[in-house]
């Protein structure tokens, strides 16, 4: 039951937040930069995990949540949309993913 | 935890951020800490002339262009303080072409910018045992100051009674720093009224009523720093001047954590 309540919260938060942000079509942008201002226009819940991941420079969601005191589910959400829009690489190594920026590629 | 990187910004040009960034890094490196200061305002660099530096071979620019590792672009000026905290620069390349190149970089590059000028708390605090790192930023919203402003653990903000700069700050703080969720300290510069500095406790009141963050300090028009003309290390030079009092409280709020 205690499970079950985790998820439903998970859930109610990512929908919170679903109209507000930049995940439309055509808003996916490969390879886009995550630059300070990209940071300022972001809704103000993918702002927060996208700032951890520019300080952590590679992260998985469970450490992103430690930072951000949110859900690991939320912040797993928040961190595949950010890929998706292009401005966060994913990578597994085995049962893991783990997000970063790819800043030192010349574009 | 104190802060280790500290950002000195303000909405409009002359507020005296290069003067209270010089400042505050020395009274850091005074208290025997290991410091590094870095000029991070490309447009109209200043720390070359304010500190007499004559020698530098590589210039934060490189950093950022990633040509140069950080530790090559860092001046020891440490045997210009007594006592045994070390102090270093890291400045800015003051030439024509340097200034044009900075100003005409895309997004890509500030994007990497950013990345290396976070990557100094491991290069520097984690591996080097730096104590704190000091950004002087360019006024106003440029790519240069708001990457410093992000890669920063505290930023001052620094104001000036003018009406333009009051209302400018008070918008950048909302619209910016509010965004970024960055723990700030005002500082109300160059103040005209000499008694203020008796009544802090019901200005630190307004201030927070009026800029929504806390009061870091309050530094009356001293005419000795405008006769200076920049000449100075004034918390050095001037050890038992007010201004240099006046610095120690603020490093001892930074450091002991109680800006709120």
């Amino acid at each position: 039951m205690e499970r079950l309540n985790q998820k439903m919260e998970v859930m109610i938060e990512i929908q919170k937040n679903n109209g507000s942000d930049a995940l439309k079509p055509g808003a996916m942008l490969p390879d886009a930069s995550l630059d300070v201002m990209t940071l300022l226009s972001m809704p103000d819940h993918l702002r927060k995990t996208a700032m951890t991941i520019c300080r952590s420079g590679r992260a998985t969601a469970e450490d992103v949540a430690g930072q951000t005191t949110r859900a690991r589910a939320v912040e797993s959400a928040y961190l595949n949309q950010l890929v998706i829009m292009g401005y966060v690489k994913k990578e597994r190594k085995g049962r893991k993913a783990y997000f970063f920026i790819e800043r030192e590629t010349e574009g | 935890m104190s802060s280790k990187i500290i950002a000195v910004h303000s909405y409009k040009g002359g507020t005296g951020k290069t003067s209270l960034s010089v400042n505050i890094a020395s009274t850091f490196a005074k208290l025997g800490k290991k410091v590094a200061i870095f000029d991070l305002d490309f447009r109209a660099p200043s720390l070359f002339a304010i500190l007499k530096v004559e020698n530098a071979e590589f210039w934060l620019n490189d950093y950022l262009n990633n040509t140069v590792d950080v530790n090559k672009i860092l001046v020891d000026l440490s045997s210009r303080l007594t006592g045994n905290g070390k102090l270093y620069v890291g400045l800015a390349n003051p030439s024509t072409e340097a200034i044009r190149d900075m100003s005409s970089k895309d997004r890509k590059w500030e994007m990497r910018a950013l990345g290396r000028l976070l990557s100094l708390k491991e290069s520097l605090i984690r591996d080097e045992g730096f104590d704190y790192l000091i950004f002087d930023t360019s006024p106003g919203l440029q790519y240069s100051s708001i990457n410093a402003i992000v890669a920063a653990d505290f930023v001052v903000v620094a104001t000036t009674g003018d009406r333009s700069d009051v209302d400018g700050t008070k918008r950048m703080l909302k619209e910016l720093y509010n965004l970024f969720e960055k723990k700030t300290g005002l500082v109300l510069n160059k103040v005209l009224d000499p008694s203020v500095t008796a009544k802090k406790a019901e200005i630190g009141v307004k201030v927070k009523a009026t800029y929504q963050v806390p009061l870091l300090g309050i530094v009356p028009c001293f005419c000795d720093i405008l006769r200076a003309e920049g000449n100075l290390i004034f918390v050095q030079d001037k050890p038992d001047h007010p201004f240099t009092r006046i610095l120690s409280e603020m490093a001892r709020k930074i450091e002991n954590d109680e800006v709120n």
